[in-house]
């Protein structure tokens, strides 16, 4: 069975090329637009892996990061987040909350599809 | 045509008494260490050098001798005779032979008086001999094939060598360990891959969270160490990982690193920019430097990386060669101008008079209160500043070169007297005036003896005072607030009071009974005819050195020191001013003379306050915010005539760790100074160094802090008597 990823970014043309992208790699993707919709999605479905955007209304990637790990089934789920480089403050937080994978904005598809296969294969 | 040759010769004596220097210390190195090539082919090259041109310029005596002695640097350079104490030594007096052949060329002389004649046919003779002598070949190194340095962790194959410890954290941080190493896959051929359980504890201490494996794997790859180790970029913080290229690519490594341009310096930069080295290990390998350096072992970075495993041991060392190699070459560019000195004297004149003629400039200005004027005449004065700054900047010369002669007087003495001793050399790049460098050496090398000679004891003594048998010498030279100060100290025993003392009252320099200080007790010895060294040798003891150090340190306007502890050693101190012709001043008006004041000995200025100065006339201090001041009033120190003004200004000088003040009439603020010295006549007035020539066509008169100082004291001490 296809690994599942899941993209949480609220810029809906992101989350489409890395659907995409992920797509014809082998994963399967499920997208959502902030946290809060993540965590909702979460439930019901095995999640492999999150891509994960920093910056979102709603519930910023930092907080979902918190949430995610009090979750049943998702203490060890790998997270990738999505930072500008400018946010080295906001990278400080996230390494806090157990972030260890970081991909810089702007990225290209590749990239962020190298970043997802290190961590899993489809 | 003649003349042309004439300044050929003359360039031939000084390229070759820099050849004879750079023989000297190959010869040294070499005999530090017998196998150094480099030092091998740098002496063949003098000496080759030393004999072509003596050759086209017909300095017959010069190039037939050099001939024998190039003969057997041949044979060593190619490792057919190999190089020994006997023949370092032979080979050292060849050189002395050489220098004097050309010192005598120097003068024109070509007909050598037969004891040159004879001490030449000697050397040659001996030259003859080790030429003559069966053949030592270097087998064993030759023999040595050169794989058998390559054993390293992975030698049998030929792929990246990845080591990586896994942290603990590592899976609760989502990362699983496999989605890796099979990513790995994705960039080569994993070759063998070994699962280390090391660091697994006992089933019952086992935390299932936490992961505790390494992995030693083997990768047949095209990408280059930063793409590997990228694969591992998310695990880096929370995993150790070593990454060792594979052995076909030290070679590579090593063409690359020696193909990299010349402009750097830092080891690192070196390692990285030739692929050898990531970012992330020099950043870590800097940070453990770091951490380390807050204990006693300083490490050096890469004999950390090759200990860490990152890189191979022929990597570091073609990354050592060429940072070498660049150093040196950046060493000689800066030293490639070559200029006749007077030429740079006369420069250093005329902005001397630029100075001048630019303050007169700047006070009419001043005087016209037109701005634009004003604006023009400060962008010109600053642009003069930079000038003289820059000028001056030429003259300044290291130390490093005067130093380093004093190796081989060191050598000669400790073979000669049967001890053991170094001679350790630190701030040899400082720089200064190229004429205090010149008038600098002798002086030293009085001290370096000195030290040699009487301080450092033989090895039996130094065991038996429960000493390192090899005694230090130390050299060394710094900057300290506007001079320079220059150190010969040694570990050996000290300078002996009581023979001092003794052989003072007996040459009636003292009275018997008279109490003295350390320091002035120290200080006899600077007297002429003084020493206390029963015997005389060949090296010093003659008593006519420490006078003269004296004198021609004073001569450039320095100070001489001596401290010294029985038993532990001795240090001369010699403080020496940065520039010798122009200097920041501080002037001041006292009874309407202007005078100058070294800006680097001003400490601060106060105004006498009124409450003060019915006490302060009567008494020569006043409290400066609770310690004791002693000043000086200059008005009556150089008898000025004219009313006394209403308020007075204390100026607060210091020098060599003692502060006066200097009470003033005006503070007139910051002057550029170019010193003029005084004639002969005015040698003996005390507390004036010179004199020079303001904007306004007047002249004042340079302070001398320290004779000022020694003068006021006298007095003081005369007046409490």
């Amino acid at each position: 069975m296809a690994k599942n990823v899941m993209v949480v970014d609220d810029s809906a043309s992101i989350r489409q090329v890395m659907s995409l992208t992920l797509a014809k790699a082998g994963y399967d993707v499920t997208e959502a637009c902030d946290g809060a919709d993540a965590l909702g999605k979460l439930t019901g479905q095995k999640v492999n892996l999150i891509v994960c955007d920093v910056n979102m209304p709603n519930m910023d990637g930092i907080s979902f990061l918190k949430s995610l790990k009090d979750k049943p089934g998702y203490k060890f789920t790998p997270v990738i987040m999505l930072t500008t480089e400018s946010q080295e403050s906001k990278k400080q937080e996230g390494k806090a909350a157990g972030a260890k994978a970081w991909v810089v904005k702007p990225f290209k598809p590749e990239q962020m599809l190298e970043a997802v296969s290190k961590l899993i294969l489809p | 045509m003649e003349l042309e040759l004439g300044q050929a010769r003359q360039t031939f004596i000084t390229e070759s008494q820099e050849l004879l220097q750079e023989m000297e210390s190959a010869l040294l190195t070499l005999e530090a260490d017998p196998a150094c090539q480099d030092a091998i082919n740098s002496l063949f090259r003098s000496a080759h050098t030393i004999k072509g041109s003596s050759g086209v310029l017909g300095i017959e005596t010069v190039e037939k001798f050099t001939h024998h002695v190039e003969n057997l640097l041949s044979k060593m350079r190619e490792g057919e005779i190999l190089a020994c104490k006997e023949n370092i030594d032979l080979l050292l007096q060849c050189r002395d032979h050489i220098s004097t052949l050309t010192a005598l060329a120097a003068d024109g002389i070509e007909v050598l008086t037969p004891e040159i004649e004879a001490s030449g046919a000697a050397l040659a003779a001996r030259l003859g001999q080790w030429l003559a002598a069966p053949v030592e070949k270097k087998e064993e190194k030759q023999a040595k094939p050169p794989e058998s340095r390559h054993e390293g962790p992975s030698s049998a194959t030929d792929a990246w060598h990845i080591s990586i410890r896994f942290g603990q954290d590592v899976l609760r941080s989502g990362m699983d360990p496999v989605s890796f190493i099979s990513y790995l896959s994705k960039m080569g051929e994993v070759v063998s891959i070994t699962t280390l359980f090391d660091s697994m504890p006992q089933a019952s201490d086992m935390d299932p969270e936490s992961c505790y494996l390494g992995f030693e794997i083997d990768l047949r790859s095209d990408f280059d160490k930063a793409a590997i180790e990228g694969v591992f970029e998310f695990v880096r913080e929370d995993a150790v990982i070593h990454i060792l290229p594979p052995f076909s690519r030290v070679a590579s490594y090593v063409e690359l690193i020696q193909g990299l341009p010349e402009d750097m310096l830092l080891l690192g930069e070196i390692l990285v920019k030739g692929g050898a080295l990531t970012k992330a290990e020099l950043e870590e390998a800097l940070r453990r430097q770091q951490d380390a350096e807050g204990g006693q072992e300083k490490h050096r970075i890469g004999e950390m990386l090759v200990a860490g495993g990152s890189l191979h041991p022929e990597i570091v060392d073609a990354a050592l060669d060429k940072q070498k190699k660049n150093q040196s070459i950046a060493g000689r560019e800066a030293s490639t101008v070559r200029i006749d000195a007077a030429k740079l004297d006369a420069l250093v004149d005329l902005v001397g008079e630029l100075v001048i003629s630019g303050a007169n400039i700047d006070q009419h200005s001043q005087r016209m209160s037109d701005a634009a004027l004003q604006e023009s005449a400060s962008v010109m004065l600053r642009l003069v500043e930079e000038i003289r700054e820059s000028t001056m900047k030429i003259r300044m010369v290291p130390i490093g070169e005067t130093f380093s002669r004093f190796r081989r007087v060191v050598r000669d003495i400790s073979r000669e007297l049967g001890k053991d001793m170094d001679l350790v050399i630190s701030g040899g790049d400082t720089e200064l005036d190229k004429t205090v460098i010149e008038k600098i050496g002798d002086p030293l090398m009085h001290l370096v003896r000195n030290s040699a000679d009487h301080g450092v004891e033989g090895p039996e003594e130094r065991r038996a005072a429960g000493k390192d048998p090899k005694g230090t010498i130390r050299l060394n030279a710094c900057h300290d607030a506007g001079s320079i100060i220059i150190e010969v100290s040694d570990d050996g025993k000290g300078l002996n009071k009581e023979k001092i003392t003794a052989k003072a009252v007996a040459a009636g320099l003292i009275q018997p009974g008279q109490q003295l200080t350390d320091q002035e007790v120290f200080r006899l010895i600077f007297e002429p005819g003084f020493s206390t060294a029963e015997a005389v040798t060949k090296f010093s003891g003659r008593g006519v050195g420490m006078d003269v150090v004296k004198r021609n340190i004073e001569a450039l306007r320095g100070t001489i020191d001596i401290d010294s502890a029985p038993g532990k050693g001795t240090t001369v101190r010699i403080r020496l001013p940065l520039t010798m012709a122009i200097i920041d001043g501080f002037m001041v008006g006292v009874g309407g003379s202007p005078y100058i004041i070294p800006l680097d000995m001003v400490m601060e200025c106060v105004e006498l306050p009124a409450s003060e100065k019915s006490a302060a006339d009567r008494r020569s201090y006043i409290n400066l915010r609770g310690a004791v001041l002693p000043f000086v009033r200059l008005r009556e120190f150089f008898a000025e005539s004219g009313e006394r003004t209403g308020h007075e200004n204390i100026v607060i000088v210091q020098y060599g760790g003692t502060r006066i003040g200097l009470v003033v009439d005006e503070l007139f603020g910051e002057v550029q100074t170019v010193i003029k010295s005084l004639g002969r006549v005015y040698r003996e007035i005390k507390g004036i160094s010179g004199a020079t020539i303001l904007g306004n066509g007047q002249v004042a008169l340079i302070l001398d802090v320290p004779r000022l100082m020694q003068a006021v004291e006298a007095s003081l001490l005369a007046m409490s008597a």
